[in-house]
């Protein structure tokens, strides 16, 4: 039984490393424009298809693919930002809500035109399995894991220890006092697209790696990041790291001992029931 | 040092500042007074860059800065300390403090950090405390330091007493003073007409959106139309 829940929870933690990198990114974006993006999704699992493409169709290793994903992801980020989001910037939120659902069905389109309606499966070639005590860990699992983590480090480090990063965080508290201390409060958008973006296309390329990618994926986990930003609490980091981590042991743990068929079932009663206790969320300020 | 000429400023079609010409040389320190909604805070807000002059002109040592970004007049050398404090909540004292040096790339900043926190002991007790937790006494001190930080060539202050006890009123004119003492260039905006006066050197009267007077410091507090309409006696 205890090994049953720690192998489960191994599982997880790799799922939830997914959804912590996706809400991350949601996260960042909500707080400095008020912006629901939706396309979020669609646009992490574009990188994880030109992945799998210049994998199985250029023959370039994994290892290098994964650089070119992510730089066409900041790419594509900026480029939203600029031709999508920042036309309705001052106008009524409804319309970036608009922009949001439009471009979703358009990067969906754009996916299924390019990449076809199969899904696919990203050949990484690592099959070895460790094994410790009674459980087992796939090394692709571990790695994603550990990639997962250094990613949500580094990202930390970025914001709470670069005057970029700072600058970020002001801009998000409050816009005109960020003015006043001389921030551009032009290029932070661009910069948190670039990045939201970049930690997306990381969480496609973990997806097409240890499951599959196929059309609605993204979709689906956009869903599931904004419910790990309600678990852990709006606005908070440590909250959408939290809230991921829970998000995904759950599902995991459903999966193992109740029904995979369940799984996003439990994880969605959860996520309620957390929410009737503390209906700001885990980590959430009280209002 | 800094001129402004004729200056106008609109919200949504509507003229709230009807061209207002002030200036204000190194060294000095020049109050705003006048009543809520008389022009001054939105003249102030203009001058920085927070909102669009919808006429007339200003510039800072020479260099005409009316269209300029927000960000491009701070690094100019203009800085404000907003009405409200608007510190950063969820940040801590001493990262709120280091955002008030974000244009600055020389080295003394660490140096300008301790010399804030020798100024205001209570910052460098709460420095890693959430900037929201803070009584509003403390939030002006964390406002007024942060401003320091830019080491600005000029410190715009908008309603420094806004909402402050009178105890804490008082300790607040007394770091304008020592900061005037510095040598600092100040623009004050201030309802609180009685401690402005004190504090300045010179003072434009502002009435509905216009400057009706203008004069030292002294001669405004002691001048009989001041007297009856903005100090209550």
């Amino acid at each position: 039984m205890l090994i049953e829940i720690l192998q489960q929870t191994i599982n997880g933690l790799a799922i939830g490393g997914v959804y912590v990198l996706i809400a991350l990114g949601l996260t960042t974006v909500f707080g400095i424009l008020g912006i629901a993006h939706f396309a979020h999704g669609s646009i992490s699992m574009s990188g994880g298809y030109l992945t799998y493409f210049l994998v199985t169709a250029q023959g370039m290793p994994v290892l290098a693919a994964i650089p070119v994903a992510l730089a066409s992801g900041i790419l594509l980020g900026l480029l939203v930002e600029m031709l999508a989001y920042r036309p309705v910037r001052n106008a009524n939120h409804i319309n970036a809500f608009i922009v949001a659902l439009g471009l979703t069905m358009m990067v969906e389109g754009l996916n299924l035109q390019l990449f076809g309606h199969e899904q696919v499966v990203i050949p990484t070639g690592l099959s070895r399995v460790f094994r410790l005590g009674g459980i087992t860990v796939p090394e692709l699992r571990l790695y994603v894991i550990v990639a997962a983590i250094v990613l949500v480090i580094a990202m930390m480090i970025f914001v709470e220890r670069t005057k970029t990063g700072q600058a970020i965080r002001a801009v998000a508290e409050n816009r005109d006092a960020a003015i006043l201390m001389g921030v551009n409060v032009r290029t932070i958008p661009l910069i948190v697209f670039g990045m939201s973006t970049a930690l997306g296309v990381a969480a496609g390329i973990m997806v097409g790696a240890l499951f599959a990618i196929a059309p609605g994926i993204g979709e689906g986990l956009v869903v599931k990041g904004f419910a790990v930003l309600i678990l852990g609490g709006l606005g908070s980091f440590p909250g959408a790291i939290l809230g991921g981590t829970v998000l995904g042991i759950t599902e995991s743990i459903a999966a193992g001992f109740i029904s995979s068929a369940y799984k996003d079932v439990i994880a969605f009663v959860v996520m309620i029931l957390v929410l009737l206790i503390r209906p700001q969320g885990l980590l959430g300020r009280a209002p | 040092m800094l001129n402004v000429r004729d200056l106008k400023v609109s919200y949504g079609g509507i003229e709230v500042v009807h061209g207002v010409s002030l200036d204000v040389a190194a060294g000095e320190c020049v109050a705003l007074i006048g009543a809520n909604g008389a022009g001054k805070s939105s003249t102030l807000k203009a001058i920085c860059g927070l909102v669009p002059a919808s006429g007339g002109a200003i510039s800072f040592e020479g260099r005409d800065i009316t269209r300029a970004s927000g960000h491009a007049i701070v690094r100019a050398g203009i800085t404000m300390c907003p009405e409200g404090r608007q510190v950063f909540p969820q940040m801590s004292v001493i990262q709120n403090l280091r955002m008030g040096a974000y244009t600055r790339n020389d080295p003394e900043q660490e140096a300008d950090l301790s010399r804030m926190m020798d100024m205001f002991p209570i910052l460098r007790e709460r420095q890693s405390q959430a900037a929201g937790k803070l009584s509003g006494g403390e939030q002006e001190m964390l406002a007024i330091a942060r401003a320091l930080m830019a080491r600005p060539r000029i410190c715009l202050f908008d309603e420094p007493s806004l909402g402050l006890a009178p105890k804490i009123v008082a300790s607040v004119f007394e770091t304008l003073a020592r900061i005037k003492a510095m040598g600092m260039t100040i623009l004050l905006v201030e309802q609180n007409s009685m401690m402005a006066l004190g504090l300045a050197d010179r003072a434009y009267l502002f009435e509905a959106g216009r400057i009706v007077m203008e004069g030292a410091a002294k001669d405004l507090k002691n001048h009989p139309d001041v007297m009856r309409a903005y100090l209550g006696h």
